[in-house]
């Protein structure tokens, strides 16, 4: 019986089949950047080329694409092009196709129609039961092809009709909102064609589960490119504004060996006819992070020495445990709040440069606790058993192997702890404040002795510092009218410290991990 | 009977290249069998990055019956064993050259779909690993996903439920396994709960539940205690009277009690001596193979 | 086979078999000069500086005389550290906000109208919903507010989150694996305040203009930028459920003839579900605390969006509240402050238990199989 059925190893699709597919893709390709581009206004209904209009194109092409997938489809069906379809759909798809054409017959009927809610409902229902069972117990290759085409038909001929232009709007009853005709095009012709790609990528490896995969992946894929390319904009953008403000005027004498950079080594001078600078929230900044690091650092290695060294696991560890994990997700406005309460009424009950250091090393504490703890963990009990066999204590062990081996986890935590702290606004909001100022805090310059207690002050620890984060802030809520400039700056300056401390991070450990591997 | 066969298959015409008198000869890797061979390798090489794992193998697998791979750990069996079924495609750094044929196609051949190729040609890993589903879903995970049986809310409602063929199925599988009589009475219960020799003979009824032709095994009984590792084996003899059976073993006693015919794979990826598995032990031409198998070296 | 001798001991000297006399005799003078000096800092004294030098003297001393058993303290005083933190910011917050919970009673959470069932008061009514003139601290708008914008942003990050981790961990060639992996982790690190400047001089401006909102600002806005500040660590983390999955499983998918996407859905996505869900939990904890950026693209103004599905309506949220009015505060309307802060706290504390419960329990689950 096991020879009953023998299929052939290999599945060929013909080239002609192979290339209509391809085409539909990278025509849905195009059609979803331009939709992309017009969504954001880069291209509008005006961009035109050779005398038809952008939208005109994309509609266009939607039909294109929507007549072959029905067409790929259809000669599937008939035996023209080999393929390997299910008998039936499957549920996803149905219930995804079943999902636009509920809403496309309910907006239909409610917003265009003016039918009544309970009308409009059944109308959605029925439209949605009707291609949902369509796709259901069709053929998959019918299933898949004949609503992703039909759709892409649909919204190309809606545009070509004039039924939807730039100029049509719609303002759904109870939201505030109003969406003009040149933003529904766009997203719907994107929609459009994502849904008939999919279909024309599904095709492409003859429908069946192979089919099912490539067009999973498909979507999949698109959308980490999607995803990556979105946050790599934000930051390309906040760049190509800040970086020409960020580096006005540096200059470097090499005789004098004189650098200046401006933006980072000026303060912020309220006159309109100089150029302001970000030097006091640079120098808070890096005041901040090494208090806060002094402070949470020990506390957190020491804490993750003992839960991992010397603690056995029990009621206390996950006691422990439960509040590093806790402390981590506690909002960062919580942790100002908890300041304000605590630490700036015992500092002179002012806003302080020392309080803001308190609070952010309290939020370090549960970062770097639990990469240090992981990083201790890892190391292996061989290590730790080998040298308990040679009379070594258990001090000696932890010192001599344990720390050295983990150190390279517990340094990456540190940093990656000081990325996530450096960049925080909302807790030294409520404990530190400061906003754009002249000059830097200078800490070290201000210690002090007194002859009563505490014997030694810091009148710059005890007041507010500005830091950049705040700094971005203040910006804002300076108005940021004629200031915007500044603020883009402000933020490229931001943005490249904590990454930078975030790019370190991952290397290290990228490193460190390969070297372990390597051994 | 059929010669182990056409030109090609021979390792006569391969130059020699190595130092050592024994890797060509081509009279103790140039094996006739009695019966069709099921799967063919030519000059089959494979590396890991620069790591040479197997040195030009050549062999024909006999249908239905039970071929033992044997060898020091490090020889490359369970990497021929795993080019096999085309599993070595996972490791990104392998790189495989050389031919292997199902029944006469190609199974490295550009367009070959692994789907259909891994149904035919089942696997059983070292060390058990059903999934984290219940009993009845490990065995049928196989036929739903091969779309070949529909279960579910929607073919119920449609009429289509296939729910009695599939009960069916399991029991017919887990009876084959000869784990049945185990676990009947808790087929919902998760596969995780059983025995690791039970989880190992679900394993063999899940591969075959896709009806599959030939069945690779990969030191199917190393995780397991003895009074598991005789069931295993007793189920394995009987599998060959309808399956092709390819098992990779690093105990000799255990390949001497299950297979009709033993591959010897020796330091280096090469394959030193493929005979009947009575000759093997008996009476092997290689000097290497025999201090292999009384034991002086391994 | 871990080398703890003993269980956790208390201070210096009661863990060490041979207890001498030194060990006990620093180890009270230290513990006790560390209790004094939070005693002290707790009361607000100038000379909580005495006993800290106190206890840094007899830790010095210890580090000389008795390194190993000092080490041992000091790292139990460290871990309990750790402990004493969460429950001081539950003390102080709880305790500031209790005045405006008594005062307020269940119309903490009131509606301006009383909510009547069958005639019977069920949520008595305040009138106005937000006022300091009258002492009036409704928390419902911020938490609706908070609500919507947490619903959105999971409904942003969640399933991209889970489909980016899906294509890094089993989609993805090694070599694009391998790098964006640390892209995403890096961008993982973009300050809140950042996208708050983003959505704040390009995003709200830009759907001020193109979509017709009455002001500038409105939840979707701060739902889909949340969204996207949480998307890098939910595929951070989801990713790391996902490839906990053995592969010998995947590899039993596949050897019995399931497409790879067949395996992901049929084995790597029910096996890690939970994993996936604790990442997407972590994802809700991060966009129900987020602060800057809906501080500052929201107006904040203290009333319900009307009617309260209308996304594009303008409100505030537990924290823009917190910190768009913490200036300009005092008695009771800054106890309300901490009031929202509480429930803030509780909320995240909640997810954060949840999530822990369902991690560990896909631990248990793929570590019975072993």
């Amino acid at each position: 019986m096991s020879t009953a059925t023998r299929h052939s190893l290999r599945s060929d699709q013909s080239e002609a089949f192979t290339r209509l597919t391809d085409g539909v893709v990278g025509v849905g390709i195009t059609v979803i950047s331009l939709s992309v581009l017009a969504v954001g206004r880069v291209v509008t209904g005006d961009t035109a080329a050779f005398g038809l209009g952008a939208f005109e194109w994309i509609a266009l092409a939607l039909a294109a694409m929507g007549s072959t997938v029905v067409a790929l489809g259809v000669g599937s069906f008939v035996g023209t092009f080999e393929t390997n379809p299910e008998e039936r759909g499957t549920v996803g798809p149905a219930l995804g196709f079943g999902g636009i054409a509920f809403a496309a017959g309910g907006l239909t009927a409610s917003q265009t129609l003016g039918l009544p809610l309970v009308a409009s409902l059944a109308a959605a229902l029925v439209a949605g039961l009707a291609v949902g069972g369509f796709v259901t117990l069709a053929r998959e290759d019918l299933g898949t092809t004949l609503p992703a085409g039909g759709f892409a038909l649909f919204v190309g001929a809606l545009v070509l009709t004039d039924v939807l232009a730039a100029g049509w709007t719609w303002a759904p009853e109870g939201f505030s909102v109003t969406f003009p005709g040149y933003m529904v095009v766009p997203v719907l012709a994107g929609l459009a064609a994502l849904v008939a790609c999919w279909a024309a990528v599904s095709a492409r490896s003859g429908f069946g589960a192979a089919g099912r995969q490539s067009a999973a992946y498909f979507l999949v894929g698109l959308n980490a490119i999607g995803m990556l390319v979105v946050l790599a904009t934000l930051i390309l953008f906040i760049g190509v504004k800040g970086f020409g403000r960020a580096t006005q005027g540096i200059a470097f004498d090499p005789l004098a060996l004189e650098f200046r950079w401006p933006f980072v080594m000026d303060g912020y001078n309220f006159r309109p006819d100089q150029p302001n600078g970000v030097f006091p929230a640079v120098v808070g900044t890096v005041w901040l992070v090494i208090g806060a690091v002094l402070v949470g650092v020990p506390l957190a290695v020491g804490a993750a020495v003992f839960l991992s060294e010397y603690a056995e696991r029990g009621r206390f560890t996950q006691l422990v445990e439960v509040a590093t994990n806790g402390l981590w997700s506690t909002p960062s406005v919580v942790f100002g709040l908890f300041g304000y309460a605590f630490l700036v009424p015992r500092f002179g009950n002012t806003t302080s440069l020392l309080a803001g250091m308190m609070v952010l090393g309290f939020m370090l504490l549960p970062l770097v606790t639990i990469t240090s703890r992981e990083a201790i963990k890892a190391v292996p009990d061989e290590y730790r058993d080998a040298s308990a066999a040679l009379g070594v204590s258990q001090w000696e062990t932890i010192r001599s192997v344990v720390v050295p081996t983990a150190l390279p986890g517990i340094v990456t935590g540190v940093i990656l702890g000081v990325g996530r702290i450096a960049g925080e606004t909302a807790p030294i909001l409520l404990v530190m404040a400061g906003g754009l100022r002249d000059d830097a805090p200078s800490v070290l310059g201000s210690f002090q002795f007194v002859a009563r207690p505490p014997f030694v002050v810091n009148d710059a620890l005890l007041q507010s510092a500005p830091a950049l984060p705040y700094q971005l802030y203040a910006t804002i809520t300076a108005g940021v009218s004629g200031n915007e400039e500044f603020g883009w700056a402000t933020a490229f300056v931001l943005l490249a410290v904590v990454l930078s401390f975030y790019a370190i991070g991952v290397g290290t450990r990228i490193y460190f991990r390969r070297r372990l591997q390597h051994e | 009977m059929s010669k182990a066969t056409s030109e090609s298959t021979t390792t006569a015409e391969r130059t020699t290249t190595g130092e050592t008198d024994e890797r060509v000869d081509p009279e103790w890797s140039n094996y006739e069998f009695e019966g069709t061979p099921k799967m063919a390798v030519e000059d089959l090489d494979v590396y890991y990055g620069d790591d040479h794992a197997l040195d030009g193998i050549s062999m024909e697998i006999p249908e239905r019956s039970v071929t033992a791979l044997i060898g020091p750990s490090g020889c490359g069996k369970s990497t021929f064993l795993r080019s096999l079924n085309r599993m070595n495609d996972r490791i990104r750094s392998a790189r495989v050259e050389g031919s292997i044929r199902l029944d006469g196609e190609e199974v490295y051949a550009d367009g070959v779909d692994l789907v259909e190729l891994r149904k035919r040609v089942g696997m059983v890993f070292q060390n058990p690993n059903p999934f984290p589903k219940s009993i009845r879903d490990n065995v049928s995970y196989g036929p739903r996903k091969h779309g070949d049986l529909e279960t579910g809310l929607l073919a119920r409602a449609l009429g289509r439920d296939d729910g009695d063929e599939l009960d069916e199925l399991v029991e017919r599988s887990l009876r084959r396994a000869a784990i049945w009589e185990e676990v009947n009475d808790r087929l919902d219960d998760n596969a995780l709960g059983l025995s690791g020799g039970q989880q190992q003979r679900l394993c063999i009824a899940r591969c075959l539940a896709t009806d599959p032709e030939v069945i690779l095994m990969d030191e199917p009984a190393s995780a397991l205690d003895p009074i598991a590792t005789a069931k295993i084996e007793d189920l394995i003899a009987e599998l060959a009277e309808q399956y092709t059976v390819v098992i990779v073993t690093h105990n000799m006693q255990q390949a001497a009690r299950i297979s009709e015919q033993t591959a010897v794979f020796l330091t280096g990826g090469e394959l030193v001596e493929y005979d009947d598995t009575e000759k093997i032990f008996e009476d092997p031409e290689s000097q290497r193979v025999e201090d292999y198998v009384t034991g002086k070296f391994g | 086979m871990r080398i703890s001798n003993t269980s956790i001991a208390g201070f210096e000297g009661r863990s060490v078999a041979d207890a001498d006399r030194g060990v006990l005799l620093t180890g009270l003078v230290g513990g006790g000069c560390l209790l004094v000096a939070f005693g002290l800092f707790l009361s607000n004294s100038t000379l909580t500086v005495v006993p800290v030098v106190g206890f840094l003297g007899a830790t010095t001393y210890g580090w000389f005389n008795h390194q190993a058993a000092t080490v041992k303290s000091v790292t139990f005083l460290a871990t309990v550290a750790t402990t004493v933190v969460l429950g001081l910011i539950s003390v102080f917050l709880i305790a500031r906000a209790v005045p405006v919970f008594q005062h307020m009673g269940v119309r903490i959470f009131g509606l301006t109208d009383p909510v009547r069932v069958f005639g019977i008061t069920l949520l008595p009514g305040v009138g106005e919903l937000w006022s300091t003139s009258g002492d009036v601290y409704s928390l419902t708008p911020m938490v609706w507010g908070t609500l919507m914008t947490t619903v959105i942003a999971m409904l942003v990050a969640g399933p991209l989150g889970v489909a980016g981790a899906i294509f890094i961990a089993e989609i993805a060639p090694p070599v694009v694996r391998e790098s964006v992996k640390p892209g995403i982790e890096i961008l993982a690190g973009i300050p809140s305040i950042v996208y708050g400047w983003l959505g704040f001089v390009l995003i709200s401006p830009f759907v001020y203009e193109h979509l017709g909102t009455p002001g500038l600002g409105n939840m979707a806005i701060v739902g889909v930028v949340i969204g996207l500040m949480a998307l890098p660590t939910v595929v951070s983390v989801a990713e790391d459920a996902l490839t906990s999955v053995p592969n010998s499983m995947k590899d039993g998918s596949l050897a019995l003839g399931a497409t790879d996407w067949q395996t992901i859905k049929g084995i790597t996505m029910p096996a890690s579900f939970s994993g996936v869900s604790a990442a997407v939990l972590l994802g809700v904890g991060r966009a129900v605390g987020e602060t800057m950026a809906a501080t500052v693209i929201l107006s904040n103004v203290v009333k319900l969006p009307e009617p309260l599905y209308n996304v594009f309506g303008n409100t505030i949220s537990l924290t823009s509240l917190i910190a768009s009015q913490y200036g300009n505060a005092d008695g009771m309307h800054m106890q309300a402050l901490f009031a929202a802060g509480v429930v803030l706290f509780v909320s995240v504390m909640v997810l954060s238990v949840v999530s822990q419960t369902i991690e560990a329990r896909m631990k248990r689950k793929l570590e019975g199989q072993a």
